[in-house]
C-alpha cells in the first residue's frame, strides 16, 4: 500500500537503551574497610568486596540510618570493537553505580539517606555473584556506619533482577525493595524473547548470521561480534527497504534473504515478516518514537491511517529488536560460556501459537491471514536452533527469583520495555498474589487482621500519540523516547516517586495506600498503579 | 516523602459518617466503579477519524441522541447515563490506549459498542483482567462468543459464520448455476466467513483475499476484477468493510462490468448512505445489489422501530441522516438501557453481566432475529434477511417493502432455517420498562 510520495526515510536506529551509565569515579581501595574522604556535608567511601568488586558510598552529614544500595544493570562483558555500530568502543568497566543517576542521588543524600552501589566483581549476567557482592556491601555498610537502621535496596534491569534475588534471601534484613525495569525470574526466560527474534532474524533475513552457539574462547567473541555488525547491517537494511514499501507498496527485503523465501514469501512486504517475529517474540509493537497510532498528514488521511497501521508496528518493531537482537547476541555468548555451551533451544516452540493473539490484532500490518499462515508455515519448517543439554542444565543452577516477598516491595517498568517486558512484573505480581492469598487465609483463621499487601506496581503507560513527522512526512526519531517505551525509561519524578514509597515503607513497615497513594502516582504522571492492570507475559511463561 | 492521613476527631469522624450513611440510604448504593447515586459511566471506542470512520463515526452521537433522551425521562432507576466516547481511528494500538483510559482513569462502568474485531481482540487482555462488562460488541466475528475466552463480552450482531451460511442458503435457493465469485477481507472477518459458507457448501469460482485496507490500494482493486474475469463471474460476494465495497464498485466501473455482475454484499459493507459518500455520482450504479440485514431498513416508514428512533434521531441527534449507523446506535443504547435496569437499582459488573445472561434474550431490540443469551451463551442475533439496494441506497426486502424473511442458523453446524421475522414489540415511546 502506498502511504505518501513525501515518505522518504525511516531513521529508527538507535541504541540508546544499550548505552552503559558512566561514573567517573574509579575505586582504589582494596578489600577490607572502605576508604573515606571525610568530607562534609556529604562523606564518600571507595573500596572492594572479597571478591573484587569496587563499590561507592555516599553519607551525608545528616544521615537519618537508611542506606538505599542501588544494583546496576547489565553491562556487556566483552569490549566491542569501534567498527561495530550503534554500540562500538564501548570497553567492560565495572565502576561502581550508587544510584539510577546524579540527580537522584543528590535527591536522597539531601534527604538524609545514604547510598551505595557497587559495580559488580563480573559483568554480564551476574545474578549470583551480584547478590553475594550486595549482602558483602550491606554488612560492610553497618560496620562502618554503626547509625544504620534501615537497608533499601533497589536496581534496575538485571540489577532489578539482582535486588529481587536479593530481597528473597535476606527477607525481613531489607525494609523495602524495588526491582525496576527487572529481568525475568531466569536467564533462561529473559532471552527467550531475544533469541526468538535472533533466529528470526536470521531465517527470515539473513542465515549467515550465527545466532548462537558460538565456539569457546577468541573465536566465539570473532563470532559473536560478526553476528553484530550482520544483525545491525541487515536491520539497516530492513529500515530502507521499509521506507522503500511504504512509498511503492511493491515488497523490498534485502538482499541477504534466502532464496527461499524470496520464493514462498516474496509478495510479501518484509515489514510484515519483521512485524511478525516481533511479535511471535513478544517484543512491544510500541517503541520509542512508534505509536502505531499516528501517521503523518491529515488523521482523515489514507496515507495517516495507512502509516499508523501499517507501518508503525513494524518500525516499532525494528526499534525495539535492533536493541534484543544485540543483547540476544552478547547475553547468549556470556550466558554460554558461562554454561559451557548452547542454551537457546527452539526445536519444539510452535510459533504459530505464541503469535495467535497478535496475529489477530495486527492481522492488517501482518498483510492479512493468507501471509502470515505462510510465513508461519516456512518458520516452522525451517532449521530450529538445539541447545545442548548440560549447558542447559548449568544454566538453569544459575540464580533465580521465585516472587517470594517478605518486606514491601515496589515494581515499576513501562509497557513497552523492549529488554525487560512488563510482563515479567506482572509475573512477579502473580506469583506474590499466590501467597498474599495465603497470608489473608491464614490470617482470618487466626483472627488477625487481614494484613495489607507488600507489593506496588507501577506502570508507565504510553501517550495515546507521540510519533512525529517533520516536513516532508518522515517520522522523527531523535526526540526523547515516549513515557512507556525503551528499556527502563523513567523520568525523575518516577525515580523520585518510587523513592519515596520505599522511604514510606521502610520507615512505617507497610505501603502508602489508598487515596496518597493515587494522589502520588497520579503527580508523576504517566503511570497506573491498578491492582489489576496484567501486561502480556512474555511468551516464555504464557503462549496467550 | 509521603504522609499517610489517618482520620482524626474519631467521635466526630464517626458521627458525620453515620449521617452520611443515613442520607445515603435514601439514595441507591453505589459502591460499583463507574457507578455514583446519579450516574452510570459507559464508554466505546470507535473510528471517529480516519479511513474507516465514514459511517461508523455516527454510531456514537446516535447512542447519545438515545441516552439523551432516556435521561430526559429520568434515566435509569434514577441514575444518567454518561457515554465517554473514545476515537480509537480503527487502529488496535490506539484501541488499547484509549481503553486503558476508560478503565484505568474515566473508570467506567462498562464498555458498550465498541468496534472492530481485531481493535476489541487488542484490548481483550485487560477487559478480563479488569472483569469490565463489554456489551453489544459491534464485530460478528463468532470467537468472541466463547464465554471462556471472553467471560464478560457480549456479542450482538450475528456472526460472520452465521452470514455466510445464510447467504449460502439464498445463493444456492437464487442462484444455482451462476458462477460466483467470493472477495473477503483476510483476516478473523475474512475467515469466519469461510467457515461459514463452507458449511453451507458453497462453491465459488474464485476466492479472492485482500489484507485489510488494501483495497485502498488501486492496484490491489485491479486484482480483484482481473480474478473475477477470469473467473467468468457473473455473480461477486463481497465480504469487506463498507470502503471495499466502493473500491470493488469503482474497479467494476472502470472496466465496464457494472450490470453485468450481480453484487450480493455483506452487511457490514452495504450501508446505502455510506456508499452513497464514498462514491458519489456513482453511487447509483450499486443499484439492485442485493444485501444481507439483520436489523430493518432504516427507509421502512412502517417499522415500529424506525419510527421511533427516528423521532428521537430528530429531537436528539441534530437531525442526522437516518441509516444503518444511526440505527445501529440507538438499538445498542436502547438493549444498554435494558441491561442497566435489569441489573437492579445498586447495579455491578456482576450483577450487569448476570441480567444479560439471564433475561437478555427476552428484551425488545429492532433486530428481526432473537438473541440467544443465556447463562451458557453469549450469542447475540442469529439470523438475516435480504434486500435490494435502491437507487437511493435503501435496501428494500426482496420480499416486498415491510415484508422480511428471516434465515436463521448459529455459528456451527445447524441449517439453515427460514421463518417469518418476528421480534417484541416496541416499548411505549422507545423507554423500556423491564
Amino acid at each position: 500500500m502506498k502511504i505518501s510520495s513525501t515518505y522518504k526515510k525511516v531513521a529508527v536506529l538507535a541504541a540508546s537503551a544499550l548505552a552503559a551509565l558512566a561514573f567517573t569515579s574509579a575505586p582504589t581501595a582494596a578489600h577490607a574497610a572502605p576508604a573515606c574522604d571525610g568530607k562534609v556535608p556529604v562523606t564518600s567511601c571507595i573500596g572492594a568486596t572479597s571478591d573484587g568488586a569496587p563499590y561507592s558510598m555516599m553519607v551525608p552529614a545528616n544521615f537519618n540510618g537508611t542506606v538505599y544500595l542501588y544494583s546496576h544493570g547489565y553491562r556487556y562483558n566483552v569490549d566491542i570493537p569501534s567498527a561495530i555500530p550503534l554500540i562500538g568502543g564501548y570497553k567492560i568497566t565495572n565502576t561502581p553505580q550508587p544510584g539510577p543517576n546524579a540527580t537522584i542521588i543528590g535527591y536522597l543524600l539531601s534527604k538524609g539517606y545514604a547510598v551505595m552501589g557497587s559495580g559488580f566483581a563480573r559483568q554480564g549476567w551476574n545474578g549470583d555473584s551480584g547478590v553475594a557482592t550486595d549482602v558483602e556491601l550491606i554488612n560492610t555498610f553497618k560496620t562502618q556506619f554503626t547509625k544504620t537502621t534501615h537497608v533499601i535496596a533497589w536496581g534496575e534491569s538485571l540489577g532489578g533482577f539482582i535486588t529481587q534475588g536479593l530481597a528473597e534471601k535476606l527477607g525481613t534484613q531489607l525494609s523495602a525493595a524495588a526491582p525496576l525495569c527487572m529481568a525475568s525470574s531466569t536467564v533462561e526466560a529473559e532471552l527467550k524473547m531475544a533469541g526468538d527474534f535472533l533466529w528470526g532474524v536470521k531465517t527470515f533475513f539473513d542465515p549467515s548470521i550465527k545466532a548462537g552457539n558460538y565456539s569457546a574462547g577468541a573465536a566465539g567473541y570473532a563470532e559473536a561480534m560478526t553476528d553484530l555488525g550482520k544483525v545491525f547491517t541487515v536491520m539497516g537494511k530492513l529500515q530502507a527497504g521499509i521506507g522503500k514499501e511504504l512509498v511503492t507498496g511493491a515488497p523490498s527485503w534485502p538482499d541477504t534473504t534466502p532464496a527461499a523465501v524470496k520464493s514462498m514469501l516474496g509478495t510479501i512486504p518484509s515489514r510484515s515478516a519483521l512485524l511478525l517475529i516481533g511479535l511471535m517474540a513478544g517484543l512491544p509493537a510500541q517503541s520509542a518514537h512508534f505509536d502505531g497510532t499516528t501517521g503523518p498528514g491529515s488523521p482523515n488521511s489514507s496515507s495517516y491511517t495507512g502509516f499508523a497501521l501499517l507501518g508503525s508496528p513494524a518500525l516499532a518493531i525494528l526499534e525495539n529488536g535492533t536493541n534484543a537482537a544485540a543483547l540476544a547476541i552478547l547475553a547468549t555468548l556470556d550466558v554460554e560460556q558461562q554454561a559451557g555451551g548452547a542454551t537457546f533451544d527452539n526445536t519444539k516452540t510452535d510459533y504459530a501459537a505464541q503469535v495467535a493473539s497478535e496475529a489477530s490484532t495486527y492481522s492488517a500490518a501482518l498483510s492479512g491471514s493468507t501471509a502470515t499462515n505462510g510465513m508461519l508455515a516456512y518458520l516452522a519448517a525451517a532449521p530450529r536452533a538445539t541447545a545442548n543439554p548440560a549447558a542447559v542444565t548449568k544454566m538453569r543452577s544459575l540464580l533465580q527469583w521465585t516472587g517470594k516477598i517478605s518486606v514491601p516491595e515496589v515494581t515499576m517498568v513501562g509497557v513497552s520495555d523492549p529488554i525487560t517486558p512488563a510482563g515479567d512484573s506482572t509475573y512477579l505480581a502473580n506469583q506474590y498474589a499466590a501467597q498474599y492469598a495465603a497470608q489473608i487465609k491464614a490470617n482470618i483463621k487466626n483472627h488477625l487482621p487481614r494484613g495489607s499487601s507488600n507489593l506496588i506496581s507501577i506502570y508507565g503507560l504510553t501517550p495515546t500519540h507521540y510519533t512525529t513527522f517533520d516536513a516532508t512526512g518522515s517520522p522523527v526519531t531523535s526526540t526523547p523516547a515516549a513515557n512507556g517505551t525503551n528499556h527502563c525509561n523513567f523520568t525523575t519524578a518516577q525515580y523520585k516517586t518510587v523513592a519515596d514509597l520505599l522511604a514510606y515503607a521502610s520507615t512505617n513497615g507497610k505501603h502508602l495506600s489508598g487515596g496518597p497513594l493515587l494522589t502520588a502516582v497520579r503527580k508523576m504522571g504517566g503511570s497506573t498503579v491498578d491492582l489489576k492492570f496484567q501486561a502480556a507475559l512474555p511468551k516464555y511463561y504464557s503462549q496467550d | 516523602m509521603f504522609v499517610q492521613r489517618r482520620t482524626k476527631g474519631g467521635i466526630f469522624a464517626a458521627a458525620v459518617v453515620a449521617a452520611a450513611a443515613l442520607v445515603a440510604s435514601a439514595l441507591p448504593a453505589h459502591a460499583e466503579t463507574g457507578v455514583t447515586s446519579s450516574t452510570i459511566k459507559l464508554g466505546v471506542t470507535i473510528p471517529l477519524t480516519g479511513a474507516a470512520a465514514p459511517g461508523y463515526n455516527k454510531i456514537p452521537a446516535a447512542m447519545n441522541a438515545y441516552f439523551s433522551y432516556v435521561n430526559a425521562n429520568g434515566g435509569v432507576n434514577g441514575r444518567q447515563i454518561k457515554l465517554v466516547v473514545k476515537d480509537d481511528a480503527y487502529s488496535p494500538a490506539q484501541t488499547l490506549s484509549v481503553t486503558n483510559d476508560l478503565i484505568l482513569k474515566d473508570k467506567v462502568f462498562a464498555l458498550v459498542g465498541t468496534l472492530g474485531t481485531a481493535n476489541n481482540e487488542a484490548t481483550t487482555r485487560l477487559v478480563n483482567s479488569q472483569g469490565v462488562p463489554r456489551l453489544f460488541v459491534n464485530t460478528g466475528f463468532s470467537g468472541f462468543a466463547d464465554m471462556k475466552k471472553y467471560p464478560t463480552t457480549f456479542p450482538l450482531f450475528p456472526s460472520y459464520a452465521t452470514e455466510a451460511k445464510v447467504m449460502g442458503k439464498y445463493l444456492a435457493d437464487n442462484f444455482a448455476g451462476h458462477k460466483v465469485a467470493l472477495i473477503y477481507q483476510d483476516d478473523d472477518f475474512g475467515m469466519d466467513a469461510l467457515k461459514g459458507f463452507s458449511t453451507a457448501g458453497t462453491n465459488f469460482v474464485a476466492k479472492i483475499p485482500y489484507a485489510a485496507l488494501s483495497q485502498a490500494d488501486p492496484s490491489v482493486v485491479g486484482k480483484w476484477i482481473t480474478s473475477i474475469v477470469a473467473a467468468g463471474a457473473d455473480t461477486v460476494v463481497m465480504f469487506g468493510v463498507t470502503s471495499a465495497t466502493g473500491a470493488l464498485a469503482g474497479g467494476l466501473y472502470k472496466a465496464n462490468l457494472i450490470g453485468k455482475v450481480q453484487l450480493i454484499l455483506g452487511s457490514v459493507g452495504s450501508d446505502g448512505t455510506t456508499l452513497k459518500g464514498l462514491l458519489g455520482p456513482l453511487a447509483p450504479a450499486l443499484a439492485g445489489s442485493i444485501a444481507a440485514s439483520f436489523l430493518p431498513s432504516p427507509a421502512d416508514a412502517t417499522d415500529e422501530y424506525i419510527t421511533q428512533f427516528k423521532a428521537i434521531n430528530a429531537q436528539y441527534n441534530a437531525g442526522a441522516t437516518f441509516d444503518n449507523n444511526v440505527l445501529v446506535g440507538m438499538n445498542t443504547a436502547m438493549l444498554t438501557v435494558q441491561a442497566l435496569r435489569a441489573a437492579g437499582t445498586s447495579p455491578t459488573r456482576a450483577s450487569l453481566i448476570k441480567a444479560i445472561e439471564t433475561k437478555g434474550s427476552t428484551w425488545a431490540s429492532a433486530a428481526f432475529s432473537p438473541i440467544l443469551y443465556s447463562p451458557t451463551s453469549h450469542v447475540g442475533y442469529t439470523g438475516y434477511w435480504f434486500g435490494k439496494l435502491g437507487l437511493d441506497g435503501n435496501a428494500v426486502s426482496v420480499d416486498g417493502p415491510g415484508k422480511y424473511t428471516l434465515y436463521t442458523t448459529d455459528s456451527g453446524s445447524a441449517p439453515v432455517v427460514k421463518a417469518v421475522a418476528s421480534r417484541p414489540a416496541m416499548p411505549a415511546k422507545g423507554l423500556p420498562k423491564n
